[in-house]
């Protein structure tokens, strides 16, 4: 038994220590890994929480509603309206945009929703970790709630404009999301101009960023020129815009047409930083091609030939591509269709002409037939045209929007919410395109979403089977 | 090389100082003697040999009756020796044989022939992964292959040595490329995650991870990104058991839910040193192609669609017919690209040996194969495994170790040229100009093998290491402790220089670009074990407790690079104009576990089996770690009882049954947490944070309740014998993504839904001994499996994300599609069923009739005989199954069709089976090819009998007693029928090389 006991000693001391080892219930909690940090760690430090709020730009870049590649509203509303036509296989999307034969089954209608919400979450999560945070200081905590709310009006006005009433989201929280009901339009509309007045308030007069890839308080109040004028609200469209057009210092519309969409023009007020140094727009790289036919799109003829002749945006920004006797043109605002030494262009997002467009349209429509006129000249003088012969305010409307339809084509879907928020939509499309309906003024909201969400209430009119 | 990254807290390495300091005492504690054995006084010195009836058999226990210390153990040439008293009996056995009893009768040589014993197969013990048991005393359902089945089969992948041969396992192989990967379902997909249904694979006790260690956008030549398990080397197995129902796998708690593939590699033998070489060669092509159009047909479908498109003049870029192209030449395309020969050649040395206490097994292998692409493509694989088992002198202490080094070595082509092989137009120009370039034929194509141009090169090396100590505490009672590490290091990369472009671009190598795969992944395991055995009367108790803890870390890290000044310096990242780091992750995983088993027998007649364990794993939340599993199986030998005497032809009788639960973690790690991710894209310099996930921590198991029950019986000394096994799993408590609305943020949310899946199924296997002389033995063994998967509940389904992929009642693998109609003789357009009667065909509303594209049954009939020096063994595998025809795009336009669509509506009245040519402008007809590639006209019968393996062997009648040589002549694949046209019917993903039929000759040489 001596023996034994010897022996089982070192196993015991063995087994003792097997054992131990199992006592500890920490065994199965582990560290995070290298590439998470927990939402507490990202807004411990301004940097982190920066780096959050960036992602939402990179976010905006590179998909969903305003990103330059082929699945971003610059190509597919141009399809939807009369800018362009789509090419090559069967499977290019934009297909049935171009027949507006969408279904609420839609992969693209139910991407940019679910897109567009994804990064509203990220703008509400920023939001909310800011709110009492101890961690930054009151400069820094007036940046990130500023963007963070200008983003959050920004995508719910494309939300609004697309899909009709739309719930409008300010929380992170998954049980009331998921009950989202859909607000009524005007509400909408003044939700995000709260958060465009809060914004405003918040955000410097002065670009962070020299290269103006960051919003500043100049951003917000383009939009706000741009909300006020689809709600209809003239004056207060006009008096945000003359914001941006006083400060000549900052803002001025670049003279030569080639310039415009340059990085350092003057006419930018907020566009998108490309990924890496020598990259330029995805805009470029999706409308230019070198050789016909097109892989995808074209510019439609019809939008080609509105053009008058002398027009110096026929000649600067459209380019014609022959092979043997056809031709075709593309879109050639961004020049630059792959990498160069350093990047030489950005996608820009808001611009002056917009801003002397817009206050051109609410002037006239006000009455300001003068200032109108002035406006709209600007614009016009910069493309190498003459004055505009409109005379009655009515003309001066349709004379405007006419223009806009040369100055901002293939720019994030322009032309269509123009001729939408005119009540033109039918009249201009339904010649044109045997698949137009009236009903195809909204997106049917994705199916998956109203199955998802029983609160979300019925499909949009056109839509339901 | 980072080998030396273990948990933080330093356990694992108390963990390996105690094993060492535990080593340090086994000298020790080897010298004590537990029990005095008494030495009998021997008179007689006995020699001999042993034989099959043909040649010495090595190996062979001889055993004196009554002694249970005289043993001795034949060499290879059969010889042995032992001591023995004149009056004693020596006792001769060897598994497959007979056991033969010999009264030694005073003699002092006796030469033994054994006689086969393919019926004694139940006294075989079977590894259950924490215990052994004994065939014919098991009560849970395992499968088995022994190194005899996996030795017949030129292959290099564990999973292919299963195919056919074992019921309820499913498996398919998802591309013909070497290094590719396989899909395996053990009794069915559990759970709704397509990627939770892998089984948990161990090798000699050390848990394998099955997740994929390849990147979507470097190892692009396969169909899935790639998959560990290669790593494998089957060669060094001996033997492969599957565990299936609750009774085998619920001692595995949450990772046994899909099945438990136990792998234990080949140990040495007692005896005289032995050295087996073995080499082999052979080639490899494509089963079968499909067959399509020649150039006349081609030519006349292309016309045909002018036609019917009212065009009468060839486009510009109509190369085919507008004359720019030779319209005279034909090339098969499926020749030229896929008509290849792959080269194998495999070597493999093993020394093995030992003594009564100790042995060794050493061996090292190597094999490498082409591709049946054109150009210079190898696979090269190569590795090293080393067992060694010793015991100490009083039998108490024991330790063997194993481990096994595997480096593969891949080079492929980036792209699998099966697509361009059934697409291109059959006039299609030359691959080469005349001065040995690709020929772009001024610019009209896009030559095919521009692509093998783009490489993809993946080097991969795994260490897979296991030490098992056990120690005799108590007569009854014996500690046992299993450490395991696993490492695993691959490094893929895929290029795109700018060569893949046609030169007349001007595309230079600032367009080329290379992606970059590092993946390391390595674990530890250690697993104290207690087992306690005690026989009362006639009952035997044997219990069995156990703890595990496991770590798991896994670090990737992606890369890209653009730009470069010369394709000649694209794998140097350094160059790249931008490189990016594209992901950079370490993950940690931890695992810890109790478990334990009860088993009772009592008169080894009524049997019963209690398992149980408890898992925590850090892939849950804090409140949920911990979770329980358990199985209560039971096991009648009826044929025992009195009653049955009277039946003397029935030889074995058992009736089997389990009930127990299982579980499922295959859900990644650190799904719980509430974090931000780093983006991989920039901004203003800075790389973005964002929001990993909607958090959740209060998800949990998901849970498999497994019930199964079996009948066994075995007739005239079980030379017949069958097994019927029914058994139903139902996968509840589905781990998925929820589908919320986006206005959420996400789509999903990772929660418990309350969704349930079964797999019943019935499992019937025989195995028949048609005869069995000294000279000739032929047995016959079937496999058969009825499989039926269903998904009974999923609360909201009509409203969730789900709604288009399953329905209650049915299949998880079902597809839902449009109703074919047939080609409507007037308009030449297909036409589909209008379910909703609305003038339309639209999605989802006529897209709703079911087809299952689950196995309706399959098997494999294996035969196995042997006619004195020559032995031929022949696997057939039979799938009944429906699968999808290949698509091949709507006929007409510039691209190659199957030569059935030759039958195509021309004019009104036609009654055709292929709708009208278009070129592509009529777009109801285009339109018309896209519904019908999502109709019931694309699923097809893609059943198919396929003689799997063929194996002939013959053992060269040398005069030398120390030498042994064998040829052997193995297939894989050799043979296929079926009736599907679309190439091979043995695919998950269209547009991929099929299996390859493989033949190859090799010799064996034992000394």
């Amino acid at each position: 038994m001596k023996a034994i006991y010897t022996i089982t000693s070192p196993i015991a001391r063995f087994l003792m220590a097997c054992f131990a080892f199992v006592s500890c219930d920490s065994f199965v909690e582990v560290p995070l890994p290298d590439s998470q940090l927990t939402e507490e760690t990202v807004f411990g430090e301004y940097a982190t929480a920066n780096a959050a709020l960036t992602d939402i730009y990179a976010k905006i870049r590179d998909r969903g509603i305003l990103t330059g590649v082929n699945t971003g509203l610059s190509n597919q509303l141009g399809h939807y309206s009369d800018e362009l036509t789509p090419y090559g296989s069967p499977s290019n999307a934009s297909y049935t945009f171009n027949n507006n034969a969408l279904l609420p089954t839609n992969a693209a209608v139910a991407t940019y929703w679910n897109t567009t919400y994804n990064h509203i979450y990220a703008a509400n999560s920023i939001l909310e970790a800011v709110d009492g945070n101890e961690n930054f200081t009151d400069e820094n905590k007036r940046q990130l709630r500023g963007e963070s709310l200008f983003i959050r009006a920004l995508l719910h006005f494309y939300l609004v404009n697309l899909y009709g009433d739309v719930p409008y989201i300010t929380t992170t929280d998954y049980r009331i999301n998921s009950k989202a009901t859909r607000m009524p339009l005007g509400e909408v509309y003044e939700r995000i101009l709260t958060d465009l007045e809060n914004a405003i308030a918040l955000l410097q007069p002065q670009y962070s960023a020299a290269d103006r890839s960051i919003p500043n308080q100049y951003a917000a109040k383009a939009l706000l020129a741009r909300v006020y004028l689809y709600k209809q609200s003239y004056a207060e469209a006009a008096n945000a815009a003359s914001a941006l057009i006083n400060e000549s210092g900052l803002f001025v519309l670049t003279p030569k047409l080639n310039e415009v969409f340059l990085i350092g023009s003057k006419e930018t007020i907020w566009q998108l930083q490309s990924p890496t140094a020598g990259q330029n727009t995805k805009e470029g790289a999706l409308f230019i091609f070198t050789a016909g036919p097109p892989s995808l799109v074209a510019l439609h003829p019809n939008l080609v030939n509105s053009f008058a002749t002398a027009d110096g945006r026929r000649v600067n920004w459209i380019k014609m591509v022959t092979k043997g006797t056809s031709n075709w043109y593309h879109a050639y605002k961004y020049k630059e269709r792959t990498f160069t030494t350093t990047s030489v262009e950005y996608a820009v997002v808001f611009r002056l002409a917009e801003q002397y467009l817009i206050r051109a349209e609410a002037r006239a429509r006000q009455g300001d037939l003068i200032g109108a006129k002035e406006d709209l000249n600007a614009v016009r003088k910069r493309a190498g045209l003459g004055d505009t012969d409109a005379v009655t305010p009515e003309e001066l409307v349709t004379a405007v929007l006419q223009e806009r339809r040369w100055e901002l084509f293939t720019e994030h879907g322009h032309r269509f919410f123009d001729l939408k928020r005119s009540s033109l939509l039918d009249a201009t499309l339904t010649p044109l395109k045997p698949g137009w309906n009236t009903t195809d003024a909204l997106f049917p909201i994705p199916l998956n979403e109203l199955n998802a969400n029983p609160f979300l209430g019925i499909q949009n009119p056109g839509y339901e089977h | 090389m980072n080998n030396f990254s273990f948990y933080k807290g330093g356990k694992a390495l108390c963990c390996l100082f105690l094993m060492g300091f535990l080593l340090s005492f086994s000298s020790v504690s080897a010298k004590i003697p537990f029990r005095k054995t008494s030495t009998f006084f021997q008179q007689h010195h006995i020699l001999g040999i042993i034989t099959d009836g043909n040649t010495p058999l090595p190996g062979v226990t001889i055993a004196v009756k009554g002694k249970t210390h005289t043993t001795a153990i034949s060499d290879y040439s059969g010889q042995y020796s032992i001591s023995a008293s004149a009056q004693d009996t020596l006792v001769v056995s060897f598994i497959g044989f007979k056991t033969a009893l010999v009264p030694i009768k005073g003699r002092t040589k006796i030469d033994v022939p054994l006689l086969y014993d393919t019926t004694n197969l139940q006294e075989v013990r079977v590894n259950a992964g924490y215990y052994s048991v004994k065939e014919s005393e098991r009560t849970g359902s395992i499968a088995r292959i022994t190194a005899k089945d996996i030795e017949t089969q030129p292959v290099t992948n564990v999973l292919a040595t299963m195919q056919g041969r074992m019921a309820g396992v499913s498996i398919t192989q998802t591309t013909g490329v070497p290094g590719g990967g396989f899909d395996i379902k053990i009794r069915g997909q559990n759970s709704l995650r397509t990627d939770a249904n892998a089984p948990l694979y161990i090798i000699d006790g050390v848990p394998y991870a099955s997740d994929p260690i390849g990147y979507n956008q470097t190892a692009t030549t396969y169909p899935s990104v790639t998959s560990p398990l290669n790593s494998i080397n089957p060669d060094a197995i001996e033997s492969i058991e599957v565990l299936k129902d609750a009774d085998a796998t619920a001692i595995y708690g949450s990772r046994g839910a899909n099945g438990v593939v136990l792998i234990t590699t080949k140990k040495g033998k007692a005896g005289q040193t032995t050295f087996t070489v073995n080499a082999s060669t052979g080639a490899g092509r494509v089963t079968k192609f499909m067959d399509l159009m020649h150039t006349e047909q081609y030519l006349a479908m292309r016309r045909q669609a002018f036609v019917n498109d009212g065009l009468t003049s060839y486009g510009a870029t109509d190369y085919d017919i507008n004359g720019t192209w030779d319209q005279n030449r034909y090339t098969d395309w499926q020749k030229e690209l896929l008509g290849g020969t792959t080269l194998l050649q495999d070597f493999q040395g093993t020394v093995s040996g030992g003594s009564q206490r100790t042995q060794f097994l050493l061996s090292g292998n190597y094999h490498q194969e082409t591709t049946v692409f054109p150009g210079d493509f190898l696979y090269k694989k190569g590795g090293a495994q080393v067992n060694i088992n010793h015991r100490s002198e009083d039998d108490r202490f024991r330790i063997a170790f194993s481990g096994g080094y595997t480096a593969q070595d891949n080079n492929l082509p980036a792209f699998d040229l099966t697509y361009d092989a059934r697409a291109l137009a059959p006039n299609a120009p030359a691959l080469y100009d005349a001065n040995g370039e690709l020929n772009w034929e001024d610019g009209t194509w896009d030559n095919p093998l521009r692509n093998l141009n783009a490489q993809f090169l993946s080097k991969t090396k795994d260490l897979v290491a296991n030490t098992v100590l056990s120690y005799v505490l108590l007569p009854l009672l014996t500690l046992k402790s299993s450490f395991g590490y696993t490492d695993l290091n691959t490094v893929e990369t895929r290029t795109s220089p700018s060569t893949i472009y046609n030169p007349a671009y001007g595309i230079t190598s600032d367009r080329s670009t290379i992606y970059v795969n590092h993946t390391y992944r390595s674990s530890w395991i250690a697993e104290p074990q207690l087992n306690w055995k005690k026989e009362t009367g006639r009952g035997a108790l044997d219990v069995l407790l156990g703890a595990t803890f496991q770590h798991q870390t896994t670090e990737k890290l992606y890369e890209s690079g653009s730009g470069f000044s010369s394709n000649s310096l694209i794998y140097n990242l350094a160059a790249a104009k931008f490189p990016k780091v594209l992901l950079d992750e370490s993950t940690q995983y931890q695992y810890q576990a109790f478990f334990g088993r009860i088993n009772y027998a009592y008169a080894s007649r009524y049997i019963l089996n209690l398992t149980a364990r408890r898992d925590g794993s850090s892939r849950f939340g804090p409140s949920n770690q911990f979770a329980t599993f358990g199985a209560v199986g039971a096991a009648w030998l009826f044929h025992k009882e009195g009653i049955f005497a009277a039946l003397p032809w029935l030889s074995f009788g058992k009736i089997r049954s389990s009930l127990g639960t299982t579980g499922n973690d295959q859900i990644g790690d650190y799904m719980f947490l509430n974090t931000y991710t780093t983006a991989s894209a920039n901004y203003s310099n800075t790389v973005g944070m964002q929001p990993t996930r909607l958090f959740n921590a209060n998800f949990g198991w998901e849970t498999n309740k497994k019930t199964e029950a079996a009948l066994e019986l075995g007739f005239f000394q079980d030379r017949i014998f069958a097994t019927a096994a029914w058994y139903s799993n139902r996968s509840s408590n589905q781990l998925v993504g929820v589908p919320l609305p986006g206005t959420t943020g996400f789509s999903v949310l990772q929660s418990n839904l309350d969704a349930t899946v079964e797999n019943t199924g019935w499992e019937l296997s025989l195995r028949t001994v048609n005869c069995n002389t000294a000279h000739f033995n032929w047995t016959t063994s079937l496999n058969l499996t009825f499989a039926r998967n269903r998904l009974v509940e999923f609360p909201g389904l009509a409203n969730s994300a789900y709604s288009q992929k399953y329905r209650i009642g049915q299949p998880l693998n079902i597809l839902l599609l449009y109703t074919f109609k047939g080609v409507n003789d007037q308009t030449g357009v297909y036409e589909f069923e209008d379910l909703n009667q609305d003038g339309r065909i639209t999605a989802p509303e006529d897209q709703q009739t079911i087809a299952d594209l689950n196995p309706k049954y399959y098997g494999g009939l294996h035969n196995e005989l042997r006619y004195k020096n020559w032995k031929l063994d022949f696997l057939f595998q039979f799938v009944k199954q429906d699968n999808i025809l290949y698509p091949m795009g709507f006929a007409g336009q510039m691209s190659n069709q199957p030569l059935t669509a030759g039958n195509s509506w021309v004019s009104a009245g036609d009654p055709a089976s292929y709708q009208r040519y278009t070129t592509g402008v009529n777009s109801s007809v285009v339109q018309g090819d896209n519904l019908f590639n999502k109709s019931t006209a694309s699923i097809t019968d893609a059943s198919f009998i396929r003689l799997k393996n063929i194996a002939l062997s013959y053992d060269v009648p040398l005069q030398l007693t120390h030498t042994r040589c064998t040829v052997l002549l193995q297939s894989q694949n050799l043979l296929t029928f079926t009736r599907y046209k679309g190439g091979d019917p043995e695919f998950t993903f269209t547009g991929y090389l099929p299996p390859l039929k493989v033949l190859t000759a090799g010799v064996q040489f034992t000394f």
